[in-house]
């Protein structure tokens, strides 16, 4: 059947019905362009609507709208409608009713369409596809019409509703700003779906236009004001907000949001200069072992291998190079092991996450952006966010499980804009009115207690129930929360020192949390790469500031505790006494907790040392042809870590492990021998295969020692035993 | 079902023979992991300092080969994996225990 070919399917006297309702509603003239709007069209429009009630809702069909998308309802009538609505004409009664109607029927029309396994039937499987590129023509056209400015008519739609104070506002009035609302969400959110035909058009619906037409009919203003007045007049609209930025923003880097034009122009050339490096590495790597001669040359090759047997190689790369005639003897065997599938159900959701996919915008819709996200920052961020966390913690009956992941993401998100802001460009606050509060106080709705011990309690829940998407926009938020208290800690206002400080402690002595990390991070199982970015990220920066935090020399805490008492005696809680002997003291117990810290993070650092961490940084670095350099240094820090450090090496003498190793340095397909971190890991993967030589070498008392390690390389290693490979000789127990 | 002719010969058809499995039993026959240590002890030399990464390279071709002869159907790094699931095992873990403490000096004396 062809795609645009009317439905067989649908009931013909539906069919008839629908058609006649839409022929009710009006019509373009034949001779000028002109669109006369029927006399009953209100009545019909209401119809239209109960029939999407009762029959598509009630019986779970999705016919009318098929028929409604064949008889081309949107733009044929509904944005003529709209367009006939002058802004010179506001009070207009019957025609703003009439745009209120089309509105009614635009929101369940572009409503997303989703497949839910249970209540799916095979109508909806029918329907589907042409309703699901139909609602991307709906997007194109209301975007793009060209006579009237759509989005905006929706705007003036909710004003009135909006300009009343919460109180004194009906029923109507929130079901009027929630429509609205819900409009912009469902544009926001159609893209092309990928499995279906495209009609070519996809840069008239992408993120940037989305943005440029959000700017130039005044939405992304609507969206600040609903988002300043979050916490008092728009409290119920915080999670269709929530929603619509959530789907603007998703995949966007924030950092190259606010960069300058210039250099996000170098960071493209650089992203360029990259890639077209690694395909020459890549060509390079395959020249090397390509045939110098025609295919057909006929090289054949024995290799005498012991108890006199002899295996047959073709090609020529294998006359002189050893390696490479084992590699093509391994490449040539046809059978693979079979791999576990449906084991992780959702695995191919999480594939997909949607977050995870880049998005590219043009230097208009950037700049749109920007502003945007800059304003929203200062008035917005808070309101909203400490309203959801509330509402979450609350489970209020309006925010779903897909909130709280959007509530995560966004966190995430926000955060990373506000550390970008404050790099890229020589940002200044503006100063602000109390004048003691802190710089960081626009995003400190998310810095509190409160929505640490919320990511806390959901990252544990998460991990509970295996619900991997969701625990990675938990990790997303904590690992952005951990790394602006970094900068926070770094500050040069002393309140922010001490702020970061306190949650800085407050997370170290948290032993639940270590144990949940460590836990995560033990856990990874064939969740694909953004999820183990997340997991690995989120440990890298947790160790990293553990170990600053625990290396802070005595000094800082010394100056820490002066600045408290000089408070306190300003506030007149203490008395004053002498400042001598109070340093003193001072150091004293500044010395004690240095050493206790130093400890408490050596206990927690040997927990991330064991075999299935290591197995989830492997399973890392498995994917590094398609690492940055960025996750490759996270790798290398961590192997680093474990084999020196903490002279663990054993863990590393894995002939799978070693293997990868190898391969890296100088196997085909390995790292590029030009990139710059290929000096770090020739080191270390040189200073790793030195102690695997000469532990396998060890001399020892007893027999058979290099015959165990041969067998001990193919197996983890049992735990009991690490130490005595290791160094040979039994763990001495000191007994009393 | 319809009966058939009861002189009929039946025909018999010949059971496939059963794939090789790489197991325990594999792993610990003449062929597995005792053939490995004969070849540690008597082939596998090392070159020593300066050579690492030459030295690495042909201890993983000995095990590449040792693992063709021993399960030639599997690729190297398929086989790797297998063998690493199969030290789990209970049999697995005892066999190589008793390797370890055969290294050690004087075991009589720690177990009385």
């Amino acid at each position: 059947m062809e795609l645009w070919e009317k439905s067989e399917t649908v009931d013909p006297e539906v069919r008839a019905y629908v058609y006649s309702l839409v022929n009710v509603v009006g019509g373009s003239s034949a001779y000028d362009d002109t669109y006369s709007i029927g006399d009953d069209a209100l009545a019909a429009l209401n119809d239209i609507l109960r029939w999407l009630r009762l029959y598509d809702e009630k019986l779970n069909r999705y016919d009318v709208k098929r028929c409604l998308a064949e008889a081309n309802l949107v733009q044929g009538d509904l944005l003529e409608i709209l367009a006939l609505w002058p802004e010179t004409a506001t009070d207009n009664k019957l025609r703003g009713k009439l745009a209120l109607a089309c509105i009614q029927l635009l929101v369940p029309l572009t409503w997303p369409l989703d497949l839910e396994d249970e209540k799916a039937t095979v109508n909806h499987h029918r329907h589907l596809p042409y309703l699901q590129l139909a609602q991307v023509g709906y997007k194109r056209a209301v975007l793009h019409y060209e006579h009237a400015a759509i989005l905006r008519t929706a705007v003036r739609v909710a004003l009135p509703s909006m300009t009343q104070p919460r109180r004194e506002r009906s029923k109507r009035d929130e079901g009027i700003i929630k429509l609205v609302m819900y409009l912009f969400r469902n544009v926001a959110m159609i893209t092309q779906p990928q499995m279906l035909p495209s009609q070519g058009d996809e840069n008239e619906i992408s993120r940037s236009s989305t943005i440029d037409v959000f700017h130039e009919q005044d939405v992304l203003n609507l969206l600040l004001t609903i988002g300043s007045g979050a916490s008092d007049d728009f409290q119920d609209e915080d999670v269709v907000l929530l929603e619509i930025l959530f789907h603007l923003l998703k995949g966007i880097d924030p950092k190259k949001l606010f960069m300058h034009d210039e250099q996000v122009q170098h960071h493209e050339a650089d992203e360029l200069r990259m890639l077209m490096q690694k395909e020459r590495d890549m060509h390079k790597s395959y020249r090397k072992h390509a045939p110098s001669r025609h295919n057909r040359f006929g090289t054949m090759l024995w290799v005498k291998r012991g108890d006199e047997k002899l295996s047959t190689v073709t090609g020529q790369t294998s006359i002189t190079n050893g390696d490479a005639t084992l590699q093509i003897m391994d490449a040539s065997k046809k059978w693979n092991k079979p791999k576990h599938h449906g084991k992780h159900a959702g695995l191919e959701e999480l594939r997909q996450a949607d977050f995870c996919q880049r998005i590219d915008l043009t230097e208009t819709a950037r700049k749109h952006l920007r502003s945007f996200v800059e304003d929203f920052l200062d008035s917005g961020f808070n309101p909203l966010f400490s309203g959801l966390r509330k509402a979450i913690a609350s489970e209020a009956d309006r925010i779903s499980p897909t909130h709280q992941r959007h509530y995560f993401y966004l966190i995430s998100w926000f955060l990373a804009a506000e550390r970008a802001r404050r790099t890229a460009t020589t940002f200044t606050p503006p100063p602000t009115s109390a004048g003691e509060e802190s710089t960081y106080a626009y995003i400190a709705a998310v810095l509190d207690d409160h929505t640490f011990a919320l990511i806390s309690r959901s990252m544990q829940r998460y991990l509970d129930e295996k619900s991997w998407l969701d625990l990675h926009t938990t990790l997303l938020a904590f690992t952005s929360i951990l790394l602006t208290v970094h900068d926070m800690s770094e500050s040069p206002d002393e309140e922010d020192q001490e702020i970061a400080e306190n949650i800085q402690n407050r997370i170290f002595y948290h032993e639940a949390t270590h144990d949940r990390i460590v836990q995560i991070l033990r856990s990874y199982n064939n969740q694909g790469l953004p999820y183990l970015d997340a997991v690995t990220e989120c440990v890298h920066v947790f160790v990293r500031m553990l170990e600053r935090y625990s290396k802070q020399n005595a000094e800082l805490q010394i100056q820490s505790k002066r600045r408290a008492r000089k408070k306190a005696r300003k506030a007149g809680v203490m008395p004053n006494e002498d400042d001598q002997e109070a340093d003193n003291e001072d150091a004293r117990e500044a010395q004690l907790t240095a050493t206790e810290r130093r400890f408490d993070f050596a206990r927690f650092s040997s927990k991330l040392l064991t075999q299935p961490c290591l197995n989830t940084f492997l399973a890392l670095l498995q994917y590094h042809a398609d690492l940055t350099p960025e996750q490759l240094k996270r790798c290398h820090r961590y192997l680093y870590r474990l084999a020196f450090k903490h002279d663990l090496a054993i863990l590393l003498f894995r002939v799978d492990i070693l293997l990868l190793l190898h391969k890296l340095v100088k196997g085909p397909g390995g790292l590029s021998t030009e990139s710059p971190a290929f000096q770090d890991w020739d080191t270390l993967v040189r200073q790793v295969f030195r102690r695997c030589v000469r532990w396998m070498e060890k001399e020892t008392e007893g027999e058979g020692w290099k015959e165990m390690c041969v067998v001990e390389m193919l197996f983890s290693k049992i735990p009991a035993s690490v130490y005595y490979l290791q160094n040979g000789i039994e763990r001495t127990v000191e007994r009393r | 079902p319809q009966i058939k002719d009861v002189d009929e010969e039946i025909k018999v058809r010949k059971k496939r023979a059963p794939n090789p499995k790489l197991d325990d039993n594999l792993l610990l026959s003449s062929n597995g992991l005792p053939r490995l240590r004969r070849i540690a002890k008597s082939k596998l030399k090392f070159r020593g300092k300066g050579h690492e990464c030459s030295d690495i390279g042909r201890l993983l071709n000995t095990y590449q080969l040792w693992l063709d002869d021993l399960y030639p159907k599997a690729k190297f790094k398929d086989a790797l994996a297998m063998v690493e699931k199969l030290g789990h095992s209970k049999r697995m873990q005892v066999t190589r225990k008793a390797w370890i403490d055969a290294t050690k000096p004087n075991r009589r004396d720690d177990s009385p």
